[in-house]
């Protein structure tokens, strides 16, 4: 009997484990989030989030995403909007903040090789969703940066464009394959 | 007298053939519905429903957890139920994993209905001239898993006489168990092994060994081939056409009810249940000609 109770307690050592470890929240609890109100001195960024290069790729376009909801006529899923940067704000947190705010669907993984996040999918059009050669990249001020988008701190009146490229990049003038 | 047994093996192994190969081609919910209730009502008939029974009580927790596993490795879909580590858990994720889960079992249950007819001397007698060495070795693994839990029975019969599970608590149980296991793997080795020398020591693999075996392709097994072949191809061909579309992410798409999806359903349903409708028939016959006597 002994034994049937050190097992039972590492079993409900290990249970009690993965419930901390998980957080469960509701919907409204998970885009309840503030933003900032923009004052005098408060530092900004803009963000926008577009995919208009699936409009000229559209026979490539999952058939399943062919709706205005998800890929939005003017190619336009946030349009340029102000934000105000908070401290240690990366490239990431503020779109996270963003969307949530804006409830649009993302996803993302946290990828250990590079130990950054990775954008999977914005508002349901995720990567090769147009194409092998598509996906979600950010620019800032017009450079992308080749650097995960955790990891990219972003200073006062930065133009952060996260854009959709339906050819690895260069569609949306990515020239990292120029510079080698 | 089941009508699988007198059919010849192979038109039941062409039947078995494309219910097998449909089953797996598509993730259309009422394409795997369809496969899945002919696969265990057939089931049932072959094996008795106390065994289908049995089989389905051991397949609910697996259905669960591959229907459970999906939405939290796959955060797509439009219907957000709630939020696990900051990643949505949806709807459809769900569903996605049901469906799944649903074709795997009914993969299952028409590989298992396939083991209860084509024994393997049926298997031997279609493929041991065109590729002996191959259906031998594959005839000896399907019969090997029946096998092993004959075994396994057989081992733990003997192991509850010797007293092993007189221990009260649990985990004592539970590494009995393991014992058991132990011996199980150990002698189903040496099994292999003496199967090996045994089968040697018989001379299979020489050249000129014969088989002998009492099938004739009588004409109802023609109809049943060509009622199959019809249905089969006709099922595959809606399916290479499209009528099988369905998308799970980012919403549920709409039943297919087009002409070619309309025909597919058809085809499957007819292909599915016919082996139903034979194997009841020939019940129903038999019995009567049972009561004239």
């Amino acid at each position: 009997m002994k034994k049937d109770i050190f097992a039972l307690c590492i079993v409900i050592f290990l249970v009690v484990l993965i419930c901390t470890g998980t957080k469960i929240q509701s919907v409204d609890d998970y885009y309840l989030t503030h933003i900032d109100d923009i004052k005098e001195d408060s530092q900004t960024v803009f963000l926008t989030v577009k995919c208009d290069t699936v409009l000229k790729n559209w026979d490539k376009l999952d058939s399943a995403l062919r709706y205005e909801k998800y890929v939005p006529g003017d190619g336009f899923i946030l349009k340029r909007t102000e934000y105000v940067l908070r401290d240690k704000d990366t490239a990431y947190s503020i779109l996270d903040r963003a969307v949530r705010y804006n409830k649009i669907h993302m996803e993302c993984t946290y990828s250990a090789n590079y130990s950054s996040v990775y954008v999977q999918g914005i508002n349901q059009l995720y990567e090769f969703s147009c194409g092998e050669l598509s996906g979600w990249m950010y620019m800032v001020n017009g450079v992308f940066p080749n650097y995960g988008c955790s990891k990219y701190y972003l200073s006062d009146g930065d133009e952060l464009v996260w854009c959709y490229t339906c050819d690895l990049g260069r569609d949306v003038g990515c020239d990292w394959g120029l510079m080698r | 007298m089941r009508y699988f047994d007198r059919l010849h093996p192979a038109a039941a192994l062409v039947y078995f053939l494309f219910m097998i190969l449909t089953a797996m081609l598509s993730l259309n919910p009422a394409v795997i519905v369809l496969c899945y209730l002919s696969g265990v009502i057939f089931c049932g008939i072959l094996t008795g429903f106390k065994n289908l029974f049995k089989s389905l009580l051991y397949s609910i927790p697996l259905t669960a957890l591959i229907a459970l596993t999906n939405p939290i490795f796959s955060h797509r879909g439009e219907t957000v139920l709630f939020f696990l580590n900051d990643n949505p858990v949806t709807k459809e994720a769900i569903l996605y994993g049901v469906f799944t889960a649903l074709m795997l079992m009914s993969v299952f249950y028409w590989c298992r209905n396939y083991s209860t007819v084509m024994t393997t001397d049926k298997f031997i007698y279609l493929f041991g001239r065109a590729i002996p060495k191959l259906s031998l070795v594959l005839s000896l693994i399907l019969a090997f898993i029946p096998k092993l839990k004959r075994k396994y029975k057989e081992i733990d019969a003997a192991q509850k006489a010797l007293g092993v599970y007189a221990a009260k608590s649990y985990v004592d149980k539970i590494r009995s168990k393991m014992r058991v296991l132990s011996i199980l793997l150990t002698d189903s080795l040496e099994n292999a092994v003496e199967t090996a020398d045994s089968m040697r020591a018989r001379g299979y693999g020489l050249k000129h060994r014969t088989s002998f075996a009492l099938y004739r392709f009588e004409i109802s097994d023609g109809i049943f081939l060509a009622v199959t072949a019809v249905l089969g191809i006709g099922c595959i061909a809606c399916i290479a056409a499209g009528g099988a579309n369905f998308n799970f992410y980012p919403a549920l798409s709409r039943l297919n009810l087009s002409a070619v999806s309309c025909a597919l359903y058809a085809c499957l349903a007819l292909l599915g249940f016919m082996s139903l409708f034979v194997e009841v028939k020939e019940n129903i016959l038999w019995r009567l000609l049972k009561s004239k006597i």
